[in-house]
């Protein structure tokens, strides 16, 4: 089925390619609907998704070398399940919301059918040398997504995200070929990518760190943790509505992702002895982002440092090597996929109708755009972490979590929240409550059946899994309480109990 | 002597057969040149056929394995060898000289009646190149650079009327003689160190070597460091690679890509047959001297071509980068040599689309190629600049094109012969190449096409991009086909 999953919007890229030039008002059609096999797909995987079992699910095995030990090796486990169908979920939503686009459509859409490709394999991937191609290949067409497609400020903004997040990796392929031979001497072969087999190599502390940082630095560069954070408000800032809300929603989670798959998996030691180290980027993103975005004069901006903000979150969770931090984090990234996925959506909407970011080009269109302002009202809350809703669950958790072990860096975390409140408050406020003052505004018109369509899936999801989020944590918990084992079997480093799950008490 | 015994020469015959029929249609045939290019491409595919014959015979347990003036099975001293090395490079060879030749196609048309002597020409270089993948004995091997050289000096000089052509010719000139006079010399020193110019038999270098130990070896260190430099001048590694730049913009762009990769594969395919043939037991002296070279040539490489102006010169500096990374295949010994063919043989393919691309849009007579004339190229001719953006891809080494499945290869075989430090400096380069590629990317892509004109591709150029975009596509996601024949593919 995983295979299946992967080629589905590859193959949807090839339709959309085949639409020939005069009929070209098939294209927005064909590639939305070639954008719903792959959620059906990725729904159904999750339905058939063993409760409980933390190991990998659904495995496909095929050895391509046997001498390089490279292969097609793909599993789902509870840390990759929800980013698979957060993926899955957001595309079909960002293509409804890409009908802005009238320049060569046909490119647009394959490069973001790619896209998808790269993004469902980087989170099925249990071959490291395939998960290193997945994530590299990612680059290129959200390089042209953004170069093509964006404002004013796409060149810099494109090349800087390319150059950025590029440099990263290539310390991840030299880390992926150092640990691939070490693994390779235990099997008797030149080398060997497969995950599970890593598990068996026996590195020195050295090594580990080593190992740890080469990883640790592109996934860095992707979540983004402070200070490799300064590409991601220019990339989502000049990207099309729809790439940023794949960046936000997908893409950033690619950097969370590596650390918990690979960083702790792989290197437990260097994990315990540099957990601290990570914790506390964490805060200071989570503050960091939080007081930045208060001082944005544009929308879009201020939603990407609030994304720089909530990814804090989630290294805090995973650095406080709890059951419930790491748990969090996870939901976490669930969350604010959603969320600011659906926060990109909405100003992308302002920004087709008026061709501005600005807030201060805006001011009171909650009288012109009373379901928009009450659609952005919503998801202003959720990001903020109103009980009730997906943000809540996750930031709490990893707050719990992370109090356990890191205290200090815990309440100071805490005061994210807050910060969340102030600057998604008062840009609303700016935004949306008193008068209008720009005559500019006056005749905007409120969202649109298709709007709303597409902005609808999101709220009800985001209250579904707000209020009862059991079905997502019973499936995270198991897989990460695996990592912890294996960290505690490893290492001198004991979990601190405290209850066994999260209670969903919550709502 | 029977048949069997003439198989290791017989891609050099054919060759030399297609060179004398295309001059004897310059008498027989007023404008001869259409016929006289298929003649050209009859003798490359019969070539690359050959050297397929070569390898299937090899595979049978073939036991004529040389050729030599002093007859068979195993003469004392051999000159030319048939093993799956050279036969390899044969089909690779042929196959890319066969790609050149339709990317030239246009320059040949326009060239009349001296486009049969274009011809010759290349064919006598193809043939030189092969013999210097192919030779047994220092002194072939020099016939073959030399046979190749020569003639590539006279086509880099060809469209004469243009001052730059004869400017690029004249430094080909120069500089290429002075790495033949170095690299003989160096010859001629390892002769006299070990007492033989032969790699294989009876007293050769490498018997010799084997089963002496040299008590001075300081002879030997300065004949390997001798050719090794002749050797990187051909295949433009650091710090030998200055004539690069300013040759590829002189020469015509339609040949530029021919000369490019034909040079390269036989570069390193001759400087392998030198050190795994030859000198396999000196790997701790060689070793170590071609990852300074690979260092040298990433960092100016990568560095200069980030600040270039002009498509070709940019090009030419990827290449002293990727000459680089080939070499660090070699410090792995034997077991590189597959990694080592694997990236020559695409990057052979990539440098040979990349300058078809460049003979489009600059003009296959021209010599430079202004970053402006490229500006929106995606606008004016989409497929070339989805073409031309796969093989920067390839060059940049992104997954699912060769460029990061030959990178890999390198990269593992350095890693696994402890120079980690050439490996995280390559790495870094990388990051470096990334700009220099994508820079150019931005310039097709996210450019207006303002106040260029539109360009037109010629047939052949546009099957011989198809072919190239598919196969980097193609063995980027399946390279397992290729790699298991190139690491088939040893020395004797």
């Amino acid at each position: 089925m995983l295979p299946t999953l992967i080629l589905l919007p590859l193959i949807g890229a090839v339709a959309v390619a085949l639409v020939p030039r005069h009929r070209s008002e098939l294209l927005f059609p064909l590639g939305l609907a070639v954008s719903i096999p792959p959620l059906v797909a990725a729904l159904w995987v999750a339905a058939n998704f063993t409760v409980g079992d933390p190991s990998f699910q659904f495995v496909t095995d095929h050895t391509f070398s046997e001498s390089l030990g490279v292969g097609w090796r793909l599993g789902i486990d509870g840390i990759s399940l929800w980013l698979v169908v957060l993926t899955a979920l957001l595309f079909p939503l960002a293509l409804a919301a890409s009908t802005a686009i009238t320049d060569r459509t046909k490119s647009y859409l394959v490069a973001m059918l790619i896209l998808e490709t790269g993004l469902l394999g980087v989170f099925l991937a249990l071959d490291l040398l395939l998960f290193f191609a997945f994530f590299e290949i990612v680059l290129v067409p959200m390089y042209l997504l953004i170069g093509i497609w964006g404002s004013e400020n796409r060149r810099y903004a494109s090349l800087k995200f390319v150059l950025f997040t590029g440099a990263g990796s290539v310390f991840l392929l030299g880390g992926i070929i150092v640990l691939a031979l070490f693994t390779g001497d235990l099997v008797d072969q030149l080398s060997s990518f497969d995950i599970r087999m890593m598990l068996d190599v026996e590195l020195s502390s050295t090594a580990q760190l080593w190992l740890f940082l080469a990883f640790g630095i592109a996934f860095a560069i992707k979540v983004p943790i402070v200070p490799f954070h300064t590409w991601l408000p220019d990339a989502h800032t000049e990207a099309p509505t729809a790439a940023s809300v794949i960046l936000a929603g997908v893409l950033l989670k690619m950097g969370g992702y590596g650390f918990l798959r690979f960083n702790m998996t792989l290197f437990p030691e260097a994990t315990v002895d540099l957990a601290r180290v990570l914790a506390v980027l964490g805060v200071i993103a989570i503050v960091y982002g939080a007081v930045v975005a208060i001082v944005q004069p544009d929308i879009k901006r201020l939603v990407a440092y609030s994304s720089v903000s909530h990814m804090g979150f989630v290294i805090l969770g995973l650095f406080a090597l709890t059951s419930q931090g790491l748990t969090g984090g996870v939901f976490v990234m669930i969350s604010h996929g959603l969320v600011t996925g659906a926060l990109f959506l909405l100003v992308g909407m302002l920004y087709d109708r008026r061709h501005t970011r600005l807030i201060d080009d805006y001011g009171g269109i909650a009288t012109v755009m009373p379901i928009y302002a009450g659609f952005f009202l919503y998801m202003a809350f959720a990001s903020i972490g109103l009980p009730g809703l997906s943000g809540f669950v996750g930031e709490l958790a990893v707050l719990v979590g992370s109090y356990l072990t890191l205290p200090v860096l815990a309440i100071i975390a805490a005061s994210g929240v807050i910060l969340a409140a102030v600057y998604m408050l008062w840009g609303y406020e700016r935004v949306f409550t008193g008068p209008i003052t720009n005559s500019a505004n006056e005749s905007l018109h409120d969202l649109g059946l298709r709007e709303i369509a597409i902005i609808v899936p999101l709220i009800l999801i985001v209250l579904a899994i707000g209020i009862y989020p059991r079905p997502i944590l019973d499936r995270i918990q198991p897989s990460v309480d695996l990592i912890l084992e294996r960290i505690e079997a490893t290492t001198s480093y004991e979990v601190p109990e405290y209850g066994s799950t999260i209670d969903e008490g919550a709502g | 002597m029977n048949n069997a015994a003439l198989l290791p020469i017989a891609p050099e015959v054919i060759l030399l057969a297609g060179a004398l029929i295309v001059i004897l249609l310059l008498v027989l045939l007023e404008r001869p040149y259409r016929e006289g290019g298929i003649v050209a491409l009859a003798a490359l595919a019969a070539a690359a056929i050959a050297s397929v014959l070569q390898w299937q015979a090899l595979e049978d347990g073939a036991d004529n394995l040389y050729f030599s003036a002093q007859g068979v099975p195993v003469p004392r001293l051999p000159m030319v060898v048939m093993d799956h090395y050279s036969a390899f490079a044969g089909v690779v060879i042929f196959i890319v000289a066969m790609l050149g030749l339709a990317v030239a196609w246009r320059l040949v048309l326009t060239l009349g009646a001296r486009g049969a002597e274009f011809l010759t020409l290349v064919l006598l270089a193809v043939a030189g190149l092969h013999m210097m993948t192919a030779s047994a004995n220092m002194i072939m091997l020099f016939i073959g650079l030399e046979t190749a050289s020569i003639a590539l000096y006279v086509l880099a000089g060809f469209t004469r009327e243009r001052a730059n052509a004869d400017e690029a010719a004249v430094k080909y000139f120069l500089l290429g003689s002075l790495a033949s006079v170095i690299f003989v010399y160096g010859a001629a020193l390892l002769f006299a160190a070990t007492g033989s110019t032969a790699f294989y038999g009876a007293g050769s270098m490498r018997q010799f070597l084997a089963e002496n130990i040299v008590a001075e070896p300081a002879i030997l260190l300065l004949a390997m460091g001798l050719v090794i430099v002749g050797m990187s001048f051909k295949v433009t590694a650091a710090p030998f690679h200055q004539w690069a730049p300013d040759v590829y913009q002189g020469a015509p762009s339609g040949i530029v890509g021919l000369m490019a990769a034909g040079v390269k594969i036989a570069g390193f395919a001759a400087l392998g047959r030198i050190l795994f043939s030859a000198l396999p037991s000196q790997i701790d002296d060689w070793a170590p001297a071609l990852a300074i070279i690979a260092g040298v040539s990433m960092i100016i490489g990568t560095v200069l071509a980030a600040v270039q102006d002009d498509v070709k010169r940019i090009l030419a500096y990827s290449g002293v980068a990727h000459a680089g990374y080939i070499l660090m295949a070699f410090l792995a010994g034997s077991d590189g040599i597959g990694s080592m063919w694997f990236y020559v043989t695409t990057y052979a393919l990539t440098v040979i689309a990349v300058f078809a691309v460049v003979a489009v849009v600059s003009g296959s007579r021209s010599g430079s190629s202004p970053l402006a004339d490229w500006s929106g190229l995606s606008s004016r001719a989409p497929v070339l600049a989805w073409a031309m953006l796969i093989m920067l891809l390839a060059l940049a080494g992104i997954p699912f094109t060769t460029g990061f499945v030959a990178k890999i290869g390198v990269f593992t075989a350095a890693t696994d012969a402890g120079y980690l430090w050439l490996m995280i400096l390559a790495l870094m380069t990388t990051i470096v190449g990334l700009y220099v590629y994508f820079r150019l990317a931005a310039v097709m892509f996210l450019e207006d096409p303002a106040g260029v004109e539109d360009v037109v591709v010629p047939p052949t150029t546009a099957l011989v991009l198809t072919v190239a975009a598919v196969t980097t596509v193609l063995l980027g996601l399946l390279p397992w086909p290729l790699l298991d024949l190139a690491r088939e593919a040893l020395p004797l």
